[in-house]
């Protein structure tokens, strides 16, 4: 590969497309979002520089911690349920007899999307919705925290579970069959093979399922603002959503940057701690 | 016999809300009533209802804007991608793996971290509330996964393609836009697809970098509409809604299944 390039400097006119685009439209507002974190702004006046002011406010803030503690629900109820639930379906089918048609309920929801997905749930779970009418009870589902979280969070396990289902079913369709027709010779079977033998195995393709759910759920923004816009009050926001209020509700621009940063300066902290577990766990 | 009861309760859990749904997003809309929502109404009128939330949240012009930017896009991001990819790898540019880590690097930003230079700075280029503005960040967001995937394709190509090319004199350019960019459909579908269904669910850019009705994708219409459902538009309205505009992306998928899938197995080929 150590061949002379062979466009010297005219190749530069090939990749300034994608590399102009990047630099002027995801790395400058990154730094610029960065520097204004530490800033007083409000979009009219100019930024003030008040050095870590904002990030002092964060620690002291009620709705900041209401968030954070929503953010941390929604990433374990993310990983119990269209991950972990998501599991049990795909071990459960795979290799069974007709499996895929068991696992046809669980697509259908994927085919809804962002918007769409709100749009459906918001009569079910409203005050005269019915959710209450069939279960007979008088339950106010977005309304009380941490009720609406966990409400919410139904909705996402309905919508994702299928999609988490189908990408373990590749993955123990691919591992190989010897491993475990010899645990099974051996008199392995249920809970034992699983957990011995197919589970180990299966370990690369977990990984990155686990990693991807990691990240986006430490994001959650698109269903909480279509469902419940972080309220009532401010009792349903994750970080990502107190970033969007603050900026664009409260004009508090420095702040909301700072939230920004904080959720940023959290996904890079969990995605590398995670990352690196699963480099030296294998 | 276990295992089989299990995946069918569970199913049945799953499907009672997507019974719901289906019954009454087609039910006629004035004879919708919680307590009956079971039941399944005689009439068809999917189609009706849709046509009533495209007329009162006026979602035809955010339709076809949504259209506009979830084909250009991705089609400008792939084939930004495609280049920077093309000359890295075949072209073996100097210091390409730097330029590369450049590019992708631009994926690993949450959008919280863009949303407020991007919505600042598109005030005042006048970018605000245009399409070119949101064809602009949606391209941008997009031609990471280009250069990644397609640079993973074209370093499994064989170079003596290139060289046999270049023998009958075509130029580097010529190479590319006849040889490498045909051969690489698979790949640049797969990229598409994903990209497609990424803008036609965006929210939060629609919602941060736009304002009137035309302008406005259609996901962050409908958020908007959402506050509406209690204020007036009926749910069956709401429901034919939310389920009409989710299938261009299922309808895409499924049309692509098979290239999707080679694109993407090709992709990874090192």
């Amino acid at each position: 590969m150590s061949r002379p390039p062979i466009l010297g400097r005219f190749g530069h006119g090939y990749v300034a497309p994608a590399a102009v685009l990047v630099a002027v439209l995801l790395y400058a507002p990154f730094v610029w979002t960065a520097y204004l974190s530490l800033t007083r702004y409000d979009g009219l006046e100019s930024p003030v520089w008040v050095g870590l002011a904002n990030f002092v406010k964060l620690f002291d803030d009620d709705a900041l911690l209401t968030s954070t503690r929503n953010t941390l629900i929604w990433v374990a109820g993310t990983m119990a349920l269209p991950v972990g639930l998501g599991l049990l379906v795909a071990v459960l089918s795979y290799d069974l007899k007709g499996g895929a048609w068991y696992r046809v309920p669980f697509m259908l929801p994927y085919a809804l999307s962002g918007a769409g997905l709100a749009m459906v749930w918001s009569p079910v779970l409203s005050h005269d919705g019915i959710a209450n009418l069939l279960l007979g009870v008088d339950t106010a589902f977005l309304q009380e925290a941490p009720a609406n979280t966990l409400a919410m969070l139904a909705v996402w396990t309905w919508q994702q579970l299928g999609v988490n289902t189908l990408l373990f079913v590749v993955g123990l369709q691919s591992i190989p069959r010897e491993p475990i027709e010899a645990a099974r010779l051996d008199g392995a079977s249920g809970w034992r093979l699983f957990r011995h033998v197919t589970w180990p195995l299966m370990r690369p393709l977990t990984a990155v399922v686990v990693g991807l759910a990691l990240v986006s759920s430490l994001k959650t923004f698109d269903i909480v603002w279509v469902l419940t816009q972080g309220g009532p009050g401010r009792n349903s926001e994750t970080l990502a959503v107190t970033m969007y209020k603050e900026t664009f509700v409260a004009s508090d621009y420095g702040y909301g940057s700072a939230v920004a940063v904080l959720l940023t300066v959290v996904t890079g902290l969990a995605s590398y701690l995670y990352l690196r577990r699963q480099v030296t766990a294998t | 016999m276990i295992r089989r009861i299990v995946l069918v309760a569970l199913g049945l859990v799953w499907l009672g809300p997507t019974y719901l749904l289906l019954v009454n997003a087609s039910r006629p809309a004035d004879t919708y009533d919680p307590a009956s929502a079971w039941a399944p109404s005689g009439d068809f009128a999917l189609l009706e209802n849709f046509a009533r939330a495209v007329e009162g949240a006026n979602l035809a012009g955010s339709l076809a804007s949504t259209a506009l930017y979830s084909v250009v896009s991705p089609l400008l991001g792939v084939l930004a991608g495609a280049l920077a990819g093309y000359v890295i790898v075949v072209l073996r540019l100097r210091h390409g793996f730097w330029w590369f880590l450049l590019i992708f690097g631009g994926t690993v930003f949450p959008s919280q971290m863009l949303l407020v230079p991007l919505f600042v700075g598109y005030s005042e280029a006048g970018l605000y509330d245009t399409r070119l503005g949101l064809i602009l960040i949606y391209t941008a967001i997009n031609a990471p996964l280009g250069a990644f995937v397609l640079r993973n394709f074209y370093a499994g190509v064989a170079f003596s393609i290139f060289e046999a090319a270049r023998m009958d004199g075509a130029s580097t350019w010529r190479v590319f836009w006849r040889i490498y960019l045909p051969m690489s459909l698979p790949a640049l579908t797969a990229v598409f697809i994903l990209e497609f269904t990424f803008i036609w669910n965006d929210l939060v850019f629609g919602l941060t970098l736009t304002q009137s009705e035309d302008v406005r994708p259609v996901m962050t219409a409908l958020a908007g509409l959402m506050t509406d459902v209690y204020a007036g538009t009926p749910v069956p309205v709401g429901l034919a809604a939310g389920l009409v505009v989710s299938l261009p992306t299922v309808v895409l998928f499924l049309a692509t299944q098979r290239l999707f899938a080679r694109g993407l197995s090709l992709g990874s080929v090192q």
